[in-house]
């Protein structure tokens, strides 16, 4: 800061967004006369062409030395114009953006209140931008490989992307085989495409490919280091079945003594598995699994005289002694695809799901529909007496979903169109059913959405706009109470079976991977993105990506479409091979610090760590930064204090002033 | 407390090779007065006494130790310091540990069980002070005073530090060594003695501040004696950002005994210190004991009851409260 600042400064009129309620003329006028400043214009779009040619015609002409742009938020255009002084050879930390509009002109309705703001705005970035100092950011090497967290269509896709480009790719997967809930799908709409069908080619694909590494029944236990260069620690859980020997020919699962009394997880506690186990008949690793709850040898210790599965396996596979793995390895880039949990219907008691049998939900009328399910696609239900073939049948939509009683206020955006898709299915398989759809909207907003909605309607399926208060027992009947609203009539709709159209919701151990990979929550409690528009697949951590329903509820089209755009984001670090590292990070008095470790604990990307350092002689601790990983949040700054650690470009001495400028003192 | 079991104990300490000094109290030269003192050798521990006079915090000179340049190949003195905690001492001891201010290792810390020290000020106003060295005994659940000979029998309320009196840990929290038996909290209700400053109106209680910090002539001596203001380089005396000016005026008074409050909110352990040592009587436990309050209604959390946690202002639950943020 040799140079006696000569700033320019360029008031944006942003077409009217700006200039519709901030008179731009006279907050230009007025930083003509604040201290140091040596040229203030303004212009239509300062983000457009000419409108960087201006300041780049300054510098050049009139050797200003420090920039000031007063339009939208630095979230917009900051990058923009930081490569624009950049390119006429200053320091590109010589800039500063004062916001006039979104703090400004789009809060103001008044002129002269707009205006006023504005010119404070512009006085406190002047008061800055004269003490900001010269920084430089570094690059450093990116490791080429990628970890994808979760197995379901969302990180199958987006590593088969990453590993076709040619990139190493570490899947992981909690459950024994990866395919995740659409596996457990019968049909897709609005195509009716058969879910298997689509998906096991990509899951064959997964399995084969050279590049992918998949590490199913596995999780993730240690995330260090930043974008670029991750460590991973993924711990690996005996499934007491060695894999190698393995053949998935199913002799164990035959022999098991257990066989056909465990609650299969995959058919949604409708069907029966056995202790040894493989999910379903198409799961990738085609492996059997021992489940440790369930199993007599792994929960007693003793299995008859002997394990069954023991001696029906011919190839010698069995292994109760084997131990849980921790496999490590280094990756660049992250890819969340945790998936989503389905509404737990027993959370509406007054739609009786927890004590009628049939009272389904809509994920349990996959299985139920599923040729491949427990009734091998027969649709029947146990009515509390018998079992019976539904001749009346009702869906309720928006159970969980829309509803603030429950705290989920968002729209599930699958519901409407599966509960179409299974009334088709089963008006091709009773095609003398009567099937009412009750429902508050229908959203039928996709491709080919509306059409199919449409044929379903044709299909004799009715729609009636309420939403059910209550379903109860009456007779062998089930009566759901409801009032249409559209012709204000009460009605009591007796029949055989109730879908209830359960909504999507983040899944119940996401705070594990929230503390993992330091990632926050929206509002609807799913993964929160970095930009709602702009950066929808990418978080606050850099180099982690989210895709699929973990950010959101989703359907495949749109989570096949996120799982690409993640992985084609993801591959941005590993095909560069370099991380640029962002200048504007915390910086540490080690004279002052007392290493008390404050910062420590409230860094939310763990930047910090505590280093011994030599002062005088004497040994003591003191806080470092890890520039890759700090992010410039500022978070340790608010709890130093000795205030020995401060974020560059946003020292105590740098915004002091800028705030004292607001207050239009000292 | 039996002075003898202390100074055997204490000698024992002290001979011992990675012991640099004991920090304890001794009577003082005059009147009530009680002087610390650093006990290097065996012998020197007869001087040691445990007396309602004790009010003073010794946990300050922990961290008030110097570290000087030292020459080239010379290590550094990394002998232990042991040294005589009260119950709310000893809470300054853990609060230090948990922001990691000295190491667990580098101290002995003598637990001193205690039954309640005095406020000198009420005691002189009492019973005069006079040139002889008097002493003070605990006598049941008062106080005696012995000076030429004469037991004066002296009644706890009238003379007790206020600090005391709303003592709720006078057993030590941390300690290597106790001194005696365990006594009983005097109080277990938590009540930080601000209650009646609460319940005034806003202009009634800027009213109040506006009295005391005006007449704070800004000697420092409250964050000089704070065993919890121990920063090498504190910020307030900083001249780039100049945080608090210079001049001692109302405003510039207040603007440093708010940032000292808030820089020891959820870190101050009530021992009174400050209030203790302030020349012009300024009533600062009330305003760190109000802040301690906020804490623990707040957050559920009490400075220095745990050397192995973790520091308040470093800590978080996704359950904080969070009705401030506008």
């Amino acid at each position: 800061m040799t140079d006696k600042p000569r700033i320019g400064l360029y008031v944006c009129h942003c077409g009217i967004n700006i200039s519709a309620t901030v008179d731009v003329d006279a907050v230009a006028k007025y930083a003509q006369n604040l201290p140091n400043v040596h040229v203030a214009r303004t212009y239509s779009y300062m983000c457009s062409e000419p409108g960087q040619a201006l300041i780049k015609k300054d510098i050049r002409e009139q050797g200003l030395n420090r920039v000031i742009v007063a339009s939208c938020s630095p979230r917009m255009h900051e990058k923009t114009f930081r490569k624009a002084v950049q390119e006429e050879g200053l320091n590109p930390y010589f800039l500063e953006i004062a916001n006039i509009r979104e703090q400004c002109s789009w809060v103001h309705e008044d002129m002269t209140e707009g205006t006023a703001k504005a010119k404070k705005l512009v006085a406190s970035a002047v008061a800055k931008v004269r003490l900001l100092e010269p920084l430089e950011s570094t690059e450093v090497d990116a490791e080429p490989a990628a970890l994808i967290i979760g197995a379901g269509i969302a990180g199958i896709q987006a590593a088969l992307d990453i590993a076709d480009a040619g990139f190493k790719v570490y899947l992981v997967e909690k459950s024994p085989s990866i395919g995740g809930r659409m596996a457990q799908l019968d049909k897709t709409f609005p195509t009716l495409d058969c879910s298997a069908c689509i998906l096991t080619p990509k899951m064959v694909d997964c399995a084969s490919h050279p590049n992918i590494e998949l590490l199913t029944y596995a999780k993730v236990e240690e995330v260090d280091g930043f974008v670029g260069n991750f460590t991973i620690k993924v711990r690996k859980k005996a499934r007491y079945v060695d894999v190698d020997k393995c053949t998935g020919c199913g002799e164990c699962a035959k022999a098991c003594r257990l066989a056909n009394r465990i609650t299969s997880e995959f058919d949604e506690g409708m069907g029966k598995r056995s202790a040894i186990y493989m999910p379903f008949p198409q799961a990738v690793p085609a492996k059997y699994t021992i489940d440790p709850e369930n199993c007599l040898m792994l929960t007693r210790g003793k299995c008859g005289k002997g394990p069954k599965c023991e001696e029906a396996c011919q190839a010698g596979a069995i292994n109760f002694e084997q131990q849980d793995e921790i496999v490590e390895f280094k990756v660049g880039a992250i890819i969340v695809a945790t998936g989503f949990d389905t509404f737990d219907a027993s959370r509406k008691p007054e739609y009786g799901y927890s004590n009628y049998p049939n009272v389904i939900t809509g994920m349990e009328m996959e299985r139920l529909v599923s040729s491949s399910g427990p009734t091998g696609g027969d649709i029947k239900v146990f009515n509390g007496e018998e079992e019976i073939v539904p001749k009346e049948i009702a869906f309720i939509k928006c159970v969980g979903s829309r509803d603030a009683s429950v705290g989920n206020e968002y729209c599930s955006r699958v519901c409407c169109m599966y509960t179409a898709k299974q009334a088709h299915l089963l008006r091709e398989k009773i095609p003398d059913a009567k099937i009412r759809v009750y429902y508050i909207d229908v959203r039928a907003f996709g491709k080919g959405y509306e059409e199919f909605y449409d044929r379903v309607r044709r299909e004799n399926v009715r729609y009636i706009r309420g939403n059910p208060s209550e379903i109860f027992k009456r007779g062998k009947k089930l009566v759901v109470k409801v009032e249409d609203t559209l012709t204000a009539t009460p009605l009591e709709d007796e029949v055989d079976m109730v879908v209830l159209a359960v909504g999507l919701e983040p899944r119940a151990d996401m705070r594990e991977v929230m503390d993992l990979l330091r990632l926050s929550q929206s509002g609807d409690k799913f993964f929160m993105e970095a930009h709602p528009k702009l950066r929808p697949v990418d978080t606050a951590t850099d180099g982690v990506f989210l895709a699929g329903c973990c950010q959101g509820p989703k359907d495949i089209p749109d989570t096949v479409a996120q799982a690409k755009g993640a992985a084609a984001s993801a591959m941005v670090p590993l095909a560069s091979g370099k991380v640029t590292i962002n200048a504007q990070v915390a910086t540490v008095n080690e004279a002052t610090c007392r290493g008390c470790g404050y910062c420590v604990s409230v860094c939310p990307y763990s930047a910090i760590e505590l280093v011994t350092v030599n002062r005088f002689g004497h040994e003591l601790e003191v806080a470092r930064v890890n520039e890759a990983l700090c992010k410039g949040c500022g978070s340790c700054s608010s709890v130093c204090l000795s205030d020995s650690i401060q974020p560059k470009s946003f020292r105590d001495r740098q915004i002091l002033p800028q705030i004292a400028a607001l207050g239009g003192t000292r | 407390m039996d002075l003898e079991q202390l100074r055997k104990t204490a000698a024992e300490v002290v001979a011992k090779d990675d012991v640099k000094y004991l920090i304890g109290w001794k009577k003082g030269t005059y009147g009530y007065r009680v002087s610390p003192v650093f006990i290097e050798n065996e012998a020197d521990t007869e001087d040691l006494i445990f007396s309602p006079l004790c009010t003073a915090n010794l946990v300050t000179y922990l961290t008030l130790v110097e570290k000087p340049p030292l020459p080239r190949g010379q290590k550094p003195d990394t002998r232990k310091v042991a040294l005589m905690v009260k119950g709310c001492d000893s809470r300054a001891v853990a609060q230090i540990l948990v922001e990691k201010g000295i190491e667990r290792e580098q101290i002995i810390v003598i637990g001193c069980p205690c039954p309640g020290v005095i406020d000198v000020n009420l005691l002189v106003a009492k019973y005069p002070e006079v040139a002889e060295n008097t002493e003070l005994k605990w006598s049941g659940e008062d106080f005696v005073l012995i000076r030429g000979g004469e037991e004066i029998p002296v009644k706890r309320e009238e003379v007790l530090a206020e600090k005391c009196r709303l003592c709720r840990y006078p057993n030590p929290v941390v300690s290597d060594i106790m001194i005696g038996e365990p006594v009983k909290p005097w109080q277990t209700e938590e009540d930080t003695g601000v209650s009646e400053l609460e319940g005034k109106n806003v202009a009634e209680r800027w009213e109040y501040w506006e009295e005391q910090f005006a007449r704070c002539i800004r000697c420092y001596s409250c964050r000089n004696v704070c065993p919890l203001c121990y920063c090498e380089d504190c910020i307030l005396d900083r001249l780039n950002p100049t945080w608090i000016n210079r001049a001692v005026n109302f405003s510039e008074n207040t603007a440093f005994h708010i940032a000292r409050a808030f820089h020891l909110a959820g870190r101050c352990v009530e021992c009174g210190e400050c209030e203790r040592v302030c020349p012009v009587k300024i009533p600062l436990g009330r305003l760190n004991r109000k802040l301690a309050r906020e804490v623990r209604d707040n957050y559920g959390f009490e400075p220095g009851l745990d050397p192995d946690g973790k520091p308040f202002q470093a800590s978080y639950k996704p359950d904080d409260p969070e009705d401030f943020i506008l």
